[in-house]
């Protein structure tokens, strides 16, 4: 089969087209045929050696297609399942072998590719507008990066919720694309403080929920635009690391909260995986929530995707397929 | 700290002069006594106590004179009388005394906004309570035990063990002498507890977060043993998607309607029996002095009063 493998930490070009034996199926695993890889700045991290790898490797977080083996012990799916999965790597190749446990089916309505497009993304936004945060219709949520690719699923269903969503973007191209997710309010943080208005927005309040995949420099204006007792989310840092902090912030800003979530601890059990990944098919598949995948790539021009992508030329998912 | 004559208060429109018969003592007081908090000088001390409305200011409607009522946050609370604003006292039912009001008021509405708000405890869940055995420590445990939930309480002492016991908590870990993580970690079979309520700070923080079950919460009310110091977010997420918050009781009774409900729940355990006061032996309001001397030095377990 061909994969890409990655023989040493560094730039796109360290990602090379191989071909290797299609894996077999150990106990409790399955080998999936892959219709489509999702391409994420997770993988850009391994590549790059800034999150830890056994060199060589094959990158690739996130897959669907269909089961061709399952190996001893496999209960939970059978060949011909069509299936997707995320947090495991293993997916720029025709051929992954998959733990079991961490597939999930893909039902009808909705295509291999976008259940590629939709499981890492979809499964975040929805574990922080549904449990790290349960907001409720007529709460008011403001998310950073909201035509980012968590942001524009997030901006969607927190509006499907009912909240109210003021969403925060870099260019005019981009609120428009925030507004027809659903934002009621998006503010050009290029041209506009987001904290003076985020107040006048709303009459001096502060929202109920910050969600902050950026970082850095969304941190502390952020915590200055919570009302009371709200919670701040931070699940990214894409503008870099937010420096310790002091917690008495916390109680001078109105006995705010902080946590700093991670998908792993939102899908840790097999039930929940499959909770939640079914909650995000379903809205797909009912046409809650609309995807933008925005360029598919043979996977021999892997390279190309990751330059693509660090260029942050892009708005939508992009996506491998072999 | 001197006892001085100073003539009784007129209120002013929107206050009410209160006779006081008993004040709370609080490490706050010590505070602002020592400058440590700012406040302009000369000034009467004293932020909680309950007594009876003697006169109200022209645009007063919340209290009228002979009701009893209590308080928190108004300063003044040290002397026989203190002008208050009346949206600041809370009525004191029948079957509470002045004395267990003025004990409660802060205390008693601290464990109650954390376990009822900051984090509401839901039957069955775990609670890892420090100073277990101190003024909000034995309230809190009382109220999380009543509302179902496993109590694990940390102590200094073997006597505090037994106090902690007493108001309801299934474990108290004597902490001076065996670790409170591991002993954390045994007793819940390696899962942690739900929330954390700390109270002590510095040097029991770090501690905490690794004993919380993933997407546990951490609530820092307080820092007895010194400021905890600059948190790296990126622990949160490294311990399992982790909770904290830092509060304080103002945000939790910031508005007549929650300070009126939260009071009137308190009050009303207090009037039922649920909760159970500790009251030291009280002071005269000239003792004042000695008072501090013995809260400074914690020589008393439960609530110092001064009596004017």
């Amino acid at each position: 089969m061909k994969a890409i493998q990655v023989k040493q930490p560094g730039g796109p070009e360290v990602m090379e087209l191989v071909e290797s034996p299609v894996p077999q199926a150990k106990a409790n695993e399955a080998v999936v045929k892959l219709a489509a890889a999702g391409v994420n700045f997770i993988d850009v991290y391994f590549r790059e050696g800034r999150y830890k790898a056994r060199f060589p490797f094959v990158p690739g977080q996130e897959g669907a297609g269909t089961v061709t083996a399952v190996g001893a012990g496999v209960q939970t799916v059978k060949v011909g399942d069509r299936v997707a999965w995320c947090g495991l790597p293993g997916s720029y190749a025709e051929y992954a072998a998959v733990e079991a446990d961490r597939l999930v089916p893909i039902p009808e309505g909705v295509s291999e590719r976008e259940a590629a497009a939709a499981l890492l993304q979809g499964m975040t936004a929805h574990y922080l507008s549904h449990d790290t945060y349960t907001l409720k219709s007529g709460e008011a949520a403001l998310v950073h990066a909201a035509a980012g690719g968590v942001g524009l699923l997030l901006v969607q269903m927190a509006h499907n919720i009912g909240a109210r969503v003021i969403a925060t973007v870099s260019t005019e191209a981009k609120a428009k694309l925030a507004r027809e997710a659903g934002a009621d309010d998006v503010i050009l943080y290029t041209h506009t403080d987001f904290e003076s208005e985020t107040k006048r927005l709303t009459g001096g309040k502060g929202v109920d929920v910050v969600y902050d995949s950026v970082g850095k420099t969304t941190f502390d204006k952020g915590l200055n635009i919570l009302r009371p007792r709200g919670l701040m989310v931070l699940f990214g840092g894409s503008s870099g690391a937010v420096p310790p902090f002091d917690l008495i912030a916390l109680s001078q800003k109105g006995s705010l909260y902080v946590t700093r979530p991670t998908l792993a601890h939102y899908t840790a059990t097999r039930e929940e995986l499959l909770a939640r990944s079914s909650a995000v098919f379903g809205m797909m598949s009912a046409g809650k929530l609309k995807l933008r995948i925005e360029h598919i790539y043979p996977l021999a021009e892997a390279q190309q995707a990751h330059r693509d992508l660090e260029g942050r030329k892009t708005t939508g998912k992009l996506l491998l397929i072999s | 700290m001197e006892l001085a004559e100073l003539p009784v208060p007129h209120p002013k429109a929107n206050e009410a002069v209160v006779k006081v018969s008993a004040a709370g003592v609080n490490s706050i007081d010590i505070n602002i006594r020592e400058g440590q908090v700012k406040a302009p000088l000369p000034l009467v001390l004293g932020q909680e106590g309950a007594g009876v409305v003697t006169a109200v200011g022209a645009e007063v409607k919340s209290a009228k004179v002979g009701d009893r009522v209590a308080w928190s946050g108004v300063l003044g609370s040290y002397s026989e009388y203190v002008a208050a604003p009346a949206e600041a006292l809370v009525p004191v039912p029948p079957g509470v005394t002045d004395q267990q009001a003025a004990a409660a008021m802060l205390q008693g509405l601290t464990a109650h906004y954390l376990c009822y708000d900051a984090h509401p405890l839901k039957p069955g869940q775990t609670v890892l309570a420090h100073a277990a055995a101190g003024g909000v420590g034995l309230l809190l445990v009382q109220m999380a035990h009543n509302l179902g939930a496993r109590v694990i309480g940390t102590v200094s002492t073997e006597e505090k063990a037994k106090l902690a016991r007493q108001a309801g908590a299934d474990e108290a870990i004597v902490y001076a002498q065996m670790d409170f993580e591991t002993e954390t970690r045994r007793l819940t079979g390696g899962k942690g507890v739900d929330v954390v309520f700390d109270g002590v700070g510095k040097a029991t923080f770090a501690r905490s977060l690794n004993l919380l079950r993933p997407r546990g919460m951490l609530v820092l009310y307080g820092a007895s043993s010194g400021p905890v110091p600059p948190v790296d977010p990126a622990t949160l997420s490294d311990k399992g998607s982790l909770y904290m918050a830092r509060t304080t009781l103002a945000h939790f009774t910031a508005t007549r309607e929650e300070l009126l409900a939260r009071s009137g729940a308190v009050f009303g355990m207090i009037a039922s029996g649920k909760l159970k006061l500790r009251i030291a032996p009280m002071y005269p309001l000239a003792a004042a002095q000695q008072a501090h001397r013995d809260l400074e030095e914690r020589k008393n377990a439960g609530k110092l009063l001064l009596i004017p």
